[in-house]
């Protein structure tokens, strides 16, 4: 019954699945790789950036595109107000202590977010049906939304590459990641440079959280199974690294789909978890290096 | 250790112990109950301790074995094998698990470790509510029913005594020691002809034991489990936050953030005076007093000046711990 068509198109859902988990799994990693804190709050921003979305779209009925403008934004100004509040205070513990503290906070966080959510807004499941043409290729499917989605992320991508390989604050993020005494030394603002990231990161999150909106549906629960998956490729991946976020959320999406095809979409979580252990078992740093 | 002297507060324990005894003879059933859950807590919080505490490993995913255990329990006992045994088949379950993941999880550090257990109660919620025939999905396991709450208070008490007698021992043991020496710098302790592997391992699997007699005995005393009850976030959250509020690696740190929490549950729940929309966001409530300890308080509620002061003042002061204090040299 795997005819190639069914491969092809597997293969691109997985891609596309993967594609939104990279890009809030690479802000994740930079977080935790710049602050040494675990952000689990992570998903929680992914899941409002699908709900600004959707109320946005609801009440404009704007080209979901567009909204992006406003989402990408709005929500590095939320991740940077985030980290002022609740994580700068507790950044300069000992390490043992940070970790304890980053989790009590972020979890609290995540927990009020949540329930605040669904409290307002209700348990139901939310997506924003908007639809563009399809076309076929050679008996392949393709949704041209899909396709511009994807294309959006790797434009994303290609741009964030260049941001952190040219820009100066690329440069001092990844001098961060080197050598953080020596960054100090030269001069570089370490905690303005980890507000920045931070923006970053939760900007990351709610752009994946409109295109999370645009191809699946929302609900107030969603965020902590999301941040276990993106902690998940962090690990397949290799902490702070960009290409190591994009190949982790590329082998989990493809695999949860191919495992939602073949075994029903109740495994997917249970292919992200034994993908885990296995890499684990066989390479405990990650696949890839710092940026 | 020798103790010559006739101490005071050992005369009051064991006076204290009995009247936690005779107590649900007379006592509202309510507040039975109320106690019953207090010391379950009070158990796991303190077996996670032992990981999170002493061996310096945040397990976000301690009560997946409590999980694992009432399933198995629930699992044996509708098929009509006899409580011990049912509850036996759960504990052997959940340690073979527990030894079989210690391996390849106890090779993560820190935040990693933390989240990839956390990652693993998820991932039984959602095969518990996936294999029907198993597990009885979503539905859960509905038991006979009956009243046990009496039964449960004493097995639970039992358990918990024992739960926090180990605590007790562990720090003033030579497995402490190098526990708290793995906590400190695994590759110092490692040149020190400490066997890390070892004792990392048997540290995750001995706090394992504990969820899972309680879990056992829980899914008997509800008589009624689905994946929501023994694997949902809230409840797999709720003694790690315990333990945090009342301060990791001490050893009256889980006993005193289980009394809190239980307490501040129990007056968000019932009190008359609160409006309705307040107790309908009672876990956001939660939340954002969790992280104002994370914030204000990061040792938690022990390293307060007040309670480190009363309880040094009743002469508890050295169950606040030697362990409590290795923690606060990690700055240095």
């Amino acid at each position: 019954m795997l005819t190639p068509t069914i491969l092809i198109q597997l293969v691109l859902a997985g891609v596309l699945q993967g594609g939104t988990y990279a890009l809030a799994a690479f802000g994740l990693s930079l977080v935790f790789c710049i602050a040494d804190v675990l952000n689990i709050t992570h998903g929680e921003f992914l899941m409002l950036g699908g709900l600004v979305t959707y109320l946005l779209f609801a009440l404009t009925g704007l080209n979901p595109f567009l909204i992006l403008i406003i989402v990408i934004p709005v929500f590095v100004l939320i991740g940077a107000g985030y980290q002022k509040v609740f994580i700068k205070p507790i950044l300069n513990r000992p390490p043992r202590q940070l970790l304890f503290s980053s989790i009590v906070v972020t979890v609290g966080i995540a927990t009020a977010i949540e329930d605040t959510t669904s409290f307002i807004w209700g348990p139901t499941v939310k997506g924003v049906s908007y639809s563009m043409p399809a076309f076929n290729v050679g008996g392949v499917v393709v949704s041209s939304l899909r396709l511009s989605i994807l294309v959006l992320i790797i434009a994303l991508t290609i741009f964030l590459h260049f941001y952190l390989k040219k820009s100066f604050a690329g440069k001092a993020i990844r001098a961060i990641l080197q050598n953080r005494e020596g960054a100090m030394v030269v001069g570089i603002n370490v905690p303005r440079i980890v507000t920045l990231v931070f923006g970053i990161a939760i900007g990351l999150a709610g752009t994946a959280g409109l295109f999370y909106v645009l191809l699946f549906t929302i609900g107030p629960f969603i965020g902590l199974p999301l941040t276990i998956r993106y902690i998940a490729i962090v690990m397949l991946g290799g902490s702070g690294s960009l290409i190591g976020s994009l190949v982790g959320g590329l082998i989990l999406g493809v695999a949860e789909t191919f495992a939602g095809f073949f075994l029903g979409a109740h495994w997917s979580l249970a292919v992200a978890f034994c993908t885990l252990v296995l890499v684990l078992l066989l390479k405990p740093q990650g696949l890839f290096k710092h940026v | 250790m020798s103790k010559k002297i006739f101490n005071p507060w050992e005369g009051i324990l064991i006076i204290f112990l009995v009247f936690l005894a005779v107590m649900p003879r007379f006592i509202d059933p309510y507040w039975v109950v109320f106690l019953l859950l207090l010391f379950m807590y009070i158990g796991i919080g303190a077996s996670f301790n032992i990981t999170a505490g002493y061996l310096g490993y945040v397990n976000l995913g301690h009560y997946v074995f409590f999980g694992i255990s009432a399933y198995g329990f629930s699992i044996l006992y509708v098929k009509g094998v006899p409580f011990i045994l049912c509850l036996a088949t759960g504990v052997l379950v959940t340690l073979i698990f527990a030894t079989l993941i210690s391996y390849p999880f106890l090779r993560l550090k820190g935040a990693y470790f933390a989240l990839a257990n956390f990652g693993l109660i998820k991932l039984f919620e959602l095969v518990a509510g996936s294999l029907r025939d198993f597990t009885g999905g979503t539905q859960g396991i509905s038991l006979k029913p009956g009243y046990r709450a009496f039964e449960t208070y004493y097995i639970f008490l039992g358990v918990t005594l024992l739960t926090v007698l180990v605590c007790y021992w562990i720090p003033r043991s030579k497995f402490g020691l190098a526990l708290f020496s793995v906590r400190e710098d695994e590759e110092v302790a490692a040149a020190f002809g400490i066997d890390v592997t070892k004792y990392k391992m048997s540290a995750y699997v001995l706090s394992a034991l504990f969820p899972a007699l309680l879990g056992g005995v829980y899914a008997w005393y509800s008589a009624f489990i689905d994946p929501e009850v023994v694997f949902g976030t809230d409840k797999a959250l709720l003694p790690v936050t315990m333990v945090m509020m009342g301060g990791t690696g001490t050893f009256l740190g889980p006993i005193i953030g289980a009394i809190f929490m239980m307490l501040i549950e129990e007056l968000l729940w019932t009190s008359g005076w609160l409006p309705i929309w307040i107790k309908s966001l009672h876990l956001t409530m939660l939340g954002l007093i969790l992280a104002a300890v994370g914030i204000f308080s990061p040792g938690g509620l022990v390293t307060l000046s007040p309670f480190e002061k009363f309880f040094t003042w009743v002469g508890l002061g050295r169950f606040l711990g030697a362990s409590h204090k290795s923690l606060k040299l990690d700055g240095t």
